[in-house]
């Protein structure tokens, strides 16, 4: 993991020198194919995904603002955009949780699913609106943190937090409907 | 855009490896891709006689249509006075 400030210096250097940037992109490469890869499930469109997000987040760096959050965060949502933009002519998009991440999220709604009642929680999760399923998305199955989650959404800490406990009360009322 | 959530065992299923992803990871491509997009045209557009003319027809369309926006409406006719008559 690398430090705040080195991470800092890295930035400012490809600022001043465009191909410094490879070390970023050699460093932050790997996190943005799996982003993109759980939302597209097709390997190659992840590849030319994720090539197109650091192409965008290399024009843009002049413009990118240091708010004390990881440079990832700002990836994240340079690469959400892409998948927006990629997803844009489509009506409906399939989204695939694990067990794992399912049951993390039904313990924090506080209405524990078993297994074998997944579906209960897939149609809970489906009755939301596109930016509080991204919200739960960023949250429960990328593993973001609030402040990450903030910069990717472009509002404070705090706001994220918030918004979060909002939802995950929608969903458990949701949930308790159909108990 | 709906969202069909589908909640599996194996999720999103098998994670890509290093190597799987160290195969996508192409720095001199996004530098190429870079070089292409930051680049100025060859030939400024001033100096291209097509592009030059098609400026042209647009500011000169633009202004006769400002012209004709901005042109004061005529002056009603005067009335002919009961003297002439």
């Amino acid at each position: 993991m690398i430090g705040y400030e080195a991470e800092q210096k890295d930035i400012a250097a490809a600022r001043s020198d465009p191909r410094r940037f490879t070390v970023l992109y050699e460093r932050y490469f790997g996190d943005i194919f799996r982003f993109l890869l759980r939302r597209s499930g097709d390997r190659d469109l992840t590849a030319d995904l994720t090539q197109e997000t650091f192409l965008k987040a290399m024009l843009a760096l002049p413009r990118y603002q240091d708010r004390g959050l990881p440079f990832r965060a700002w990836l994240y949502r340079i690469a959400l955009n892409e998948m927006r933009m990629h997803w844009r002519k489509r009506k409906e998009v399939v989204v695939d949780v694990s067990f794992v991440e399912a049951r993390g999220l039904s313990e924090e709604i506080g209405v524990p699913v078993e297994d074998e009642d997944m579906e209960r929680l897939a149609a809970a999760l489906g009755r939301l609106d596109e930016s509080r399923a991204r919200l739960i998305d960023l949250r429960y199955v990328d593993g973001l943190s609030f402040a990450e989650l903030g910069q990717v959404l472009g509002i404070g800490e705090d706001a994220a937090k918030m918004r979060t406990h909002r939802v995950l009360a929608q969903l458990r009322t949701y949930l308790s409907l159909r108990a | 855009m709906k969202r069909l959530y589908r909640i599996s065992p194996q999720g999103h299923g098998t994670p890509p490896t290093e190597a799987e992803i160290a195969r996508y990871r192409d720095p001199k491509r996004l530098l190429f891709n870079y070089q292409k997009a930051v680049r100025r045209p060859d030939r400024p557009l001033y100096k291209d006689p097509k592009a030059f003319i098609t400026l042209l027809l647009i500011v000169l369309l633009a202004w006769f249509v400002s012209e004709v926006i901005d042109r004061p409406p005529d002056p009603p006719a005067p009335e002919p006075s009961e003297g002439h008559r």
